[in-house]
């Protein structure tokens, strides 16, 4: 309750200060209102998740426990996909294809890390806005959009609860508008206390196969002998490690770019398919992937960025030594 | 960090709740067992899914069409979609909230596909826009089909308003209230039996009376 | 005895008819199309209440379900739209040539289906520059393999976006695959 009126009052002087930046500087404060609640309360919930062709019902439990997150996302009336975050790994269970995927759970279960961060550079990629005064569900909303200045990403309208600053409807926006994914919630709970049990998969993982990936990753000084020649205005590398990643059999250069607010994973992996292989791109939601091949490695770009920005990220990859091999494709040009 | 009371109502008013905490209705449990049925190679057990959920699955699919006449057939596609992807539903949801994602899903890709936007939460229309809607899809229909509409709204409200008190409060309590059996039986203050039979007996009046209409 | 079936069918409606009298009762009906049209009244006198004036399916809606299910007829695909102006999505990719401050060529993705084109803004200018030179060779559903590779793709990534990003990914890979749209390009020009 106090921490709610600590905010109200800086946001008290921001809207009386006459300065340009402040409704900016408001409508990050709720930004980071909204982080910090969605990282840090326990919390369950029923959402309606819709994409342009399909909408499904999900079901999302979050527990907070000795400073972890953890959290379990089920699907009720599709596939009946169920995500966990225990606090060592993250199981992802495929019941349409009587599959577990397991991952050792890669960050230090600090609650304040992938925040955004706020200041002139997030300002210099996104303008930022936040109004009151609407209401949805019953409950009062402050409805705050995240504008991108350029189309190298997407755009976002959040409608956070006043109390809790919790999203209870979040839109993905496209170039042109256009709703690319819909989170809405049509029940929200916040709790003193989650049992433990909440997290328990409802999926009867009997004769599953369980696919896992290799012990714990090393993260890596350098990007491991790739660099970006160019990148999307923004964008910087901000982690790189060495993964085994479930299913596949060799290491996995896994790089992260992010520009203060979106992020994109670039996966490397060596030893890629003999010969010129089509290029591809995927797109599940807001999530746009792309592979190519590059010097006889499969690079797979993987973010919540527009198709043509995981694209140019993929495709501008490129081993810091070592000549052009020979068995590149006859359509990659020389290096200038 | 203090409670507050849950985020509750979904935006489209008569979307199925979902409560996995409470245990299954007896319509739900019925459903089910049809399913199974149905799972089993009983395709007559479809068909009376197809009769309880018919003017359920129209109405919701009419409100998300831009077109209603085109509501019939897309709600047929939705319930041939249902009966196909039957194999994969594993009851951990209500049927009927299953079959409502379906027939959402459906009525959007039939918009995709005509490149215009479905209605997104059409739950918002109140009451005069609710009724506005449904008369256009009466209007789109042939005179006749109007008029039937029209006929057998009053054939049944009439037939109702002839019941006697003690059939019309239990078929009331029942397909209004949703009450259960058992909750009738308490609410009137007489045996389960006997609440059956009114009700049993409230239909067949209705259907005596609607008999000559759709002959 | 009639009779006794017909409570049966109006508890039924109210699932309130014991398990084990279920299956009989649903052979019964199967047979009888008079027993179908009594619950099929049974359902409207429920609607009728809770909606007056509300819309009703047809007569014979149920029946030219079961026909359609019975025939086997594919479900019929998302159709284009009828002709009603220039067909502005179809238009192939233009080549461009890489320089440096060239405004990137507008993108066309293809849905599985090959319909419902989606035109990308054209890109503000920007240094980073690359083009795609090549037709899409045309969309494809994911192979089982495919899917469950990018699945753990986007798992792995979630762990690394903002919690909303995480929530967003994770959910798009709960989905059923058929939310996956995929697009192959037979050759990609690098810089």
């Amino acid at each position: 309750m106090r921490q709610a009126f600590a905010v109200a009052a800086v946001l008290c002087v921001a809207l009386t200060t006459p300065r340009a930046h402040a409704g900016a500087e408001a409508a990050e404060e709720w930004l980071q209102r909204m982080a910090g609640a969605l990282a840090s309360l326990n919390y369950e919930g029923l959402f309606t998740h819709s994409t342009g062709e399909q909408s499904e019902t999900m079901r999302i439990i979050h527990r907070v426990e000795g400073g972890r997150s953890q959290e379990r996302l089920v699907s009720l009336d599709g596939s009946g996909r169920e995500i966990v975050r225990t606090p060592e790994e993250i199981h992802f269970y495929m019941p349409d294809r009587r599959v577990v995927l397991v991952e050792p759970r890669s960050d230090d279960g600090s609650l304040l890390k992938a925040l955004p961060v706020p200041g002139p550079q997030l300002e210099a990629l996104y303008t930022l806005e936040v109004r009151g005064g609407q209401k949805l569900l019953g409950r009062a909303v402050r409805a705050l959009e995240i504008r991108p200045r350029d189309t190298y990403r997407y755009g976002y309208r959040l409608w956070l609860d006043e109390e809790t600053a919790m999203p209870l409807r979040s839109e993905v926006v496209d170039g042109d508008g256009k709703a690319v994914e819909t989170i809405h919630f049509t029940r929200l709970e916040t709790r003193g206390h989650i049992p433990p049990q909440r997290l328990e998969p409802a999926v009867d993982a009997t004769g599953f196969q369980w696919i896992r990936a290799g012990k714990r990753a090393e993260p890596m000084v350098a990007s491991g002998g790739w660099r970006p020649r160019r990148m999307p205005p923004g964008f910087r590398l901000v982690g790189s490690r060495m993964q085994v990643m479930p299913g596949v059999p060799v290491p996995v250069h896994h790089l992260i770019f992010s520009d203060g607010f979106a992020s994109v994973s670039v996966f490397i992996e060596p030893g890629a398919a003999k010969g010129p292989a089509p290029s591809e791109s995927t797109r599940a939601g807001s999530a746009n992937t792309f592979s190519t091949q590059v010097r006889g490695h499969m690079i797979t770009a993987v973010g919540e960025v527009p198709a043509a920005t995981v694209r140019d990220i993929a495709t501008s990859l490129a081993p810091v030594q070592g000549e052009a091999s020979s068995a590149a494709p006859a359509t990659v040009p020389r290096d200038r | 960090m203090a409670n507050f009371p849950p985020v509750d109502g979904s935006t489209e008013p008569d979307e199925p709740r979902d409560d996995h905490g409470r245990p299954a209705s007896g319509v739900e449990q019925s459903d089910l067992e049809l399913v199974r049925r149905v799972q089993r190679g009983e395709r007559g057990a479809f068909d009376l899914l197809v009769l309880r959920y018919q003017h359920r699955v129209i109405k919701l699919v009419a409100r998300l069409l831009r077109d209603p006449s085109e509501a019939e057939d897309v709600a047929q596609e939705a319930f041939v979609k249902a009966y196909r992807a039957l194999g994969s539903f594993r009851g951990d949801s209500a049927f009927y909230t299953w079959l409502y994602r379906i027939a959402v899903n459906t009525a959007r890709n039939t918009m995709a596909s005509r490149q215009r936007r479905p209605l997104e939460y059409e739950g918002n229309l109140n009451e005069s826009e609710q009724s506005a809607v449904e008369s256009r899809m009466r209007h789109m229909d042939t005179p006749e089909a109007t008029l039937l509409s029209d006929e057998i709204h009053s054939t049944v409200n009439r037939a109702i308003g002839d019941l006697p008190e003690d059939l019309r409060t239990a078929i009331v309590l029942r397909e209004v209230e949703g009450m259960s059996y058992e909750e009738i039986a308490e609410a009137m203050e007489c045996p389960v039996g006997t609440v059956r039979s009114r009700i049993f007996r409230a239909r067949e009046a209705i259907d005596r009376s609607l008999k000559p209409l759709l002959d | 005895m009639k009779e006794q079936i017909r409570e049966q069918m109006s508890a039924l409606l109210d699932g309130e008819l014991a398990a084990s009298e279920v299956g009989l009762l649903v052979r019964r009906m199967e047979r009888d199309d008079e027993l179908k049209r009594a619950f099929s009244n049974y359902v409207l006198a429920g609607e009728a209440l809770r909606s007056p004036g509300g819309v009703l399916a047809s007569a014979g809606f149920a029946a030219r379900v079961g026909a359609a299910i019975d025939s086997g007829a594919p479900l019929p695909a998302a159709q284009p739209a009828p002709e009603r102006g220039p067909l502005r999505w179809k238009r192939p990719l233009v080549a461009t040539a890489v320089a440096a401050g060239a405004a990137l060529a507008a993108v066309l993705l293809v849905r599985p289906e090959g319909e419902d084109t989606r035109l990308f803004a054209e890109r503000a200018a920007a240094p980073a520059q690359t083009s795609i030179s090549a037709l899409p060779v045309g969309g494809s559903s994911p192979t089982p393999a495919q899917s469950q590779r990018l699945a753990g793709y986007l798992v792995t990534h979630g762990q690394y976006a903002t919690p909303l990003g995480r929530r967003n990914v994770w959910s798009s890979a709960l989905a059923t695959d058929p939310g996956i749209a995929r697009v192959t390009y037979e050759s990609v020009e690098t810089p």
